[in-house]
This record gives C-alpha cells, structure tokens and sequence, in this order.
C-alpha cells in the first residue's frame, strides 16, 4: 500500500489565553489521513480548528500532541514541503512582483531555475488563465486573479500534494468553478488534495472523502457516498415509470411491507450540507444539556 | 487547460541544508520590494541637498564650506542608513505575516534561518547600494568643488600679490579638505553601523507583532547605544568589586551594542589618520553584534508560530 499524502495522528493543539494557566482546546487528539491520489475535504464550522491542523500539517505550528506527516516526512522535517503546494485563504502576496515574477520567487524557493522554471511559469499562467496579465504587478489583480496565482504558485514545483484553505472564498462563481475544475484535473493527474472550506455543496462536488471536525475533534469521516447515504432508506430510481405502476408499488409497500413506510417519492437523498448542519446543532444541544 | 506533470513525477528541488540560492532570492525580493517602495527618492532629495550645501559660499571661506559639504554629507548618509535599517528592517516580517506571504513561503522548502537571512541582506544591499551611490554623488561634487575653490583662491591670492609659501599654504589646505581614500572607511562605518541597528530590529520585528512597537524600542537601544559605554564605565566606577554589576554590565554591553565605535568615522572625515586596529575592532565588534542579534531572532523565529 502507498504512503499516505498525509497522515495526521492523535493530534493535539492547545493554546494559552492567558497568564493564569488558562488553555484552549483548538484541536483534539484528531486523526485521519490523505491518501495518495485522493481529495480530501475537512469541513467544519468557524472555529472548529481546521486551520490549526492545516497550519500544524504545513509545519507553521507545533504541535503540542501527535504528529503530523506528509509522505511519511515528518511536517518538522523542511524536506516535507518540497511536496506540498499551499494556497491560504485570501491570498496576498508581493505587489510589487508581476505574475511572472511572483511564480519565478516561488519556483526559485523551490530550487527551480532556467528553463525548466520559465517553462513551468508559462504553463501555469496558461493553466490557470493569466497569462494576459502576467507583466502587471499583483497590487493591479482583483480577488479572483490572486487566487488564481496562489494555485499557480501553489503548484509551481509539481508538488504530490495540494494544500486548499477555502479555495473559492471570495471568488465569483465563474472563477469559484474553474477552480473545481482545476481540483478534479489535478486528481486526475494523481495529485492528492486536502482542502477546507464552508462551501460544502462544492466539496460535495470534488472530494473522495469527508471529514467533518467540530470543537477541535472529528466527528464523522468516511467515504463522501457513505456519509451522505441513509442507512436505512432505499431508494427506487425508475425511469419512465407510469403512475399506475407508481401506484401499485406503493400499494404493495401498504399490503406487504412489514413495516416499510414510503417516506418520499422522487430522489430521496441528502445533502452534505443538511448533515452537516444535523451534526453541529446536535453537537451543541447535547453540550448545553451538560 | 494545459496538463500538469504526473503525480509520481520528482519535485523539481530537493531541500539541501542551507541554500545560498533561496537566501538570495528572498534577500532579491526584498531587494525589489524596497527599491519600489520608492527608496531610491531619498537619493534625489540628497543630490539636491548637497547641491544647495556645496553652492553656500556667502558666509565660509573655501576650507570651511568644503568641511562643511563632508559633514553634511556624510551626516545624511550616516541618519539615512540608521534610520532606513530601522524602519524598513520592522516593516518587513509584521507585513509579511499580516499577508499571509509567509505562509507561502514558509510552506515551500525554506528555512527560517534562510527567511530571516533573506531579509536581513534584502535590507543591507540597499543600504550598501545607496551609500555608494551617494558617496559617488558626493565624491563628484566635492573634487569639482576642490578644484573650483583651488582655482579661484590661487588667483586671488596671486592677484594681491600674495608669497608663493602664502599661496602653496593655502592650496595643500584647501587640497586636505578635498577627496580623500581613507573617507571609504568613513562609508564602511556608517555601513557597519546600519547592518547592526538591522540585526537588533530584525531580533525585535521577531519578537513584536506591531511595526510601530519595534521601530520605537529599536530606536530607543539606538539612542542608548550611544551612550552604552559611559553608562558601563560610570556603574563600574561606583561598584568597584560588585560581581553582579559586573554581569549586569557585560550583558549590557551585549544587549544594547555600543554605537559609539563607529563614531572615530567623524574625525576621518575632517582629515585624521585612520587607525587599522581601530577598522578592524570595528568591523569584528558589528560582525559579532551582526551575530549575536541574528542568532537571537532565529532562536525566537524558530519556534514561532504563525
């Protein structure tokens, strides 16, 4: 079996509030895991510590329990980010630097020069669509035009693994599609994705697997078609049923169902979204009632 | 769309344990980002102020209004290199970390030491680059004005009949206030000088959250820097044999570097000797402040959290 793209184990993150040994639990003892080739989405409220453990998997903080590793790197290690490509949520990055010049910085951090960098640079701005815009400086792009460079920078040493932090936040939803456009070619690629977001209808969308993380824990994780299936609903899908035929089938569930109820016609499914939401209001009902 | 590279492709770089070639393209970058920050403004605004100062010959005779272009000159040179490593060495990280291009970059293969030395000799080339280009400013002006004042004073003199001692007196005077190699140790000072006020900010910029807070402190150890040595030599004289002082005056001798080694710059200038043990103390004591500050802010940067 391959190494997984990352492997985030027991872990913990807590931080001081103040100087009177007062803590807050941002993440705790959380584990899951990216395997390779695949697009992982962790959702979770505001808050809810997404962010801490993307920060801790990138190496930008510690963790205070556990471990975090990309290819079996540990996130410590520096050598474990010459496989990633990160995109923050509202990326900034140099205005003063041009597009060109932007991914030239990035590719050059990565140890990339001559004409393999030129080459890549110009691949990218074609692939993510600037390249009309390559020689303005970056304090002249809009919001969708930087977060367009974020993934071209994020991508510019052909990492194995891409780090999303809200992708489309604040893009428009001509820009907000490319993007998930750009996901499902990078998979197809055999890159591996972790990304977070809030906008659940668009992981639903991309991703092969879900983690749902609230209050700093994991609270469901699994297969995207597993999550949002119901256990112990069946659905019928017919084509060009008549209503007769509709009717008898119902009628039959009335005289022989033993038990079975028609809950509704049509598609009955949910969404990510609703369960989401179910998730969370239970995870708050049952903390008030403590 | 065009096609990325397969996933089992190698990353293009591999992380070697320090690279001079990331150092320099971080130290390029801010090399670049300074440079259009309009630094280069300051430059045009020192042409212009010493044009106004080497064209003030109402009131001074031809040795003081040259005297006076070197102190002036190097008085601006000095104040802009000290007061530019402050401020632009506090800007850099809190703008960087207000962002989120540190995140960027620190989630590529760099190292923090690597960052931090970027940013550091980002900052001193542009102190170096515009030092030299104001002293070759201020070279031109001051052998044009030599010559001038040369010229005119040895047809005056000649006119009034004056003796040829008179006349040669008055030439090797106005000639020892011209252009001199030793005024080179004079740019290397106030270059050393800068590079340390940079380490001490770039420790705090480490340690702060806020620009302003760092501009302020680093200001404050600069100005107290200039007295760090009387300050020690006062507590050591009123606590012959306290052991404690002792410790507490070595540290704060390390803490608040001692700016005044830098200020034997001023007597060059005028025309003294250019003591070699004292260019050389000098340049080992920034080297070792450079250090100790450098050391320092990777210690608090190491760990840090962003």
């Amino acid at each position: 079996m391959s190494v997984p793209a990352v492997e985030v184990t027991n872990l913990t993150k807590v931080f001081p509030v103040s100087l009177r040994k007062e803590y807050v639990v941002a993440v705790d003892n959380l584990s899951f895991q990216v395997n390779a080739g695949e697009v992982y989405g962790l959702i979770g409220p505001n808050g809810s510590g997404k962010s801490t453990s993307m920060k801790v998997v990138l190496g930008l903080m510690a963790p205070t329990e556990g471990e975090t590793r990309i290819f079996g790197v540990s996130s410590r290690d520096v050598r474990a980010r010459n496989d990633i490509g990160f995109l923050p949520e509202n990326p900034y990055f140099y205005k003063h630097l041009s597009g060109a010049e932007t991914l030239k910085f990035y590719g050059k951090l990565c140890g990339m020069r001559g004409r393999d960098l030129k080459d890549r640079i110009g691949e990218l701005l074609e692939l993510v669509g600037l390249e009309h815009a390559k020689d303005r400086r970056l304090g002249g792009y809009s919001k969708g035009m930087l977060q367009r460079i974020g993934l071209a920078q994020a991508l510019i040493q052909r990492p194995r693994l891409v780090i999303l932090d809200e992708p489309t936040a604040g893009v428009d939803p001509v820009g907000s599609r490319q993007i998930r456009d750009l996901i499902l070619k990078l998979k197809e690629d055999g890159i591996s994705v972790f990304l977070c977001s809030h906008l659940l209808e668009q992981v639903q969308e991309v991703c092969d697997e879900v983690g749902i993380i609230f209050e700093g824990r994991m609270r469901r994780e699994g297969k995207l078609e597993d999550l949002v299936s119901i256990g112990n609903q069946t659905s019928l899908v017919l084509e060009n049923a008549s209503s007769e035929l509709v009717d008898k089938i119902e009628r039959l569930i009335e005289t022989e169902g033993d038990g079975a109820e028609l809950v509704e016609k049509g598609n009955p499914r949910t969404t990510l979204e609703r369960m989401f939401i179910r998730i969370a209001s239970s995870e708050k009902q049952e903390k008030e009632e403590n | 769309m065009a096609d990325s590279e397969p996933a089992n492709q190698k990353p293009a770089g591999r992380t070697a344990l320090i690279s001079v070639g990331r150092i320099w393209t971080i130290a390029a970058s801010t090399f670049t980002q300074l440079v259009r920050m309009k630094t280069f403004y300051f430059l045009l605004a020192f042409a212009v102020l010493l044009v106004a100062a080497g064209n003030l010959n109402i009131l001074f005779s031809a040795v003081e209004q040259l005297s006076m272009i070197k102190k002036v000159s190097f008085g601006t040179m000095d104040l802009f290199a000290w007061l530019f490593a402050i401020v632009a060495t506090a800007l850099l990280i809190p703008r960087d970390l207000e962002d989120r291009t540190l995140y960027t970059i620190l989630s590529k293969p760099v190292l923090r030491i690597e960052y931090l030395l970027g940013k550091l000799i980002g900052v001193l080339v542009v102190i170096l680059l515009s030092l030299v280009t104001m002293f070759v400013i201020f070279s031109a002006l001051l052998h044009i004005r030599t010559i001038d004042f040369l010229h005119t004073e040895v047809a005056i003199l000649e006119q009034a009949g004056r003796s040829q001692e008179m006349i040669q007196a008055e030439a090797e005077a106005i000639i020892a206030q011209g252009l001199r190699k030793e005024m080179w140790v004079a740019l290397w000072a106030i270059f050393l000088k800068s590079a340390v006020v940079a380490s001490v900010t770039i420790f705090l910029s480490t340690i702060a959250s806020s620009s302003l807070f760092t501009i302020i402190i680093s200001t404050i150890i600069f100005l107290v820097g200039h007295a760090s040595q009387m300050m020690i030599d006062f507590w050591k004289d009123q606590f012959v044999d306290n052991i404690v002082v002792k410790m507490l005056a070595g540290l704060f001798r390390i803490i608040v570097p001692d700016y005044q080694i830098f200020s034997f710059y001023e007597g060059i200038i005028l025309g003294e000797k250019v003591l070699p043990h004292l260019v050389w103390s000098m340049t080992g004591m920034s080297l070792f402040y450079v250090g100790v500050f450098l050391l320092l802010g990777l210690l608090v940067f190491f760990d840090k959290e962003f």
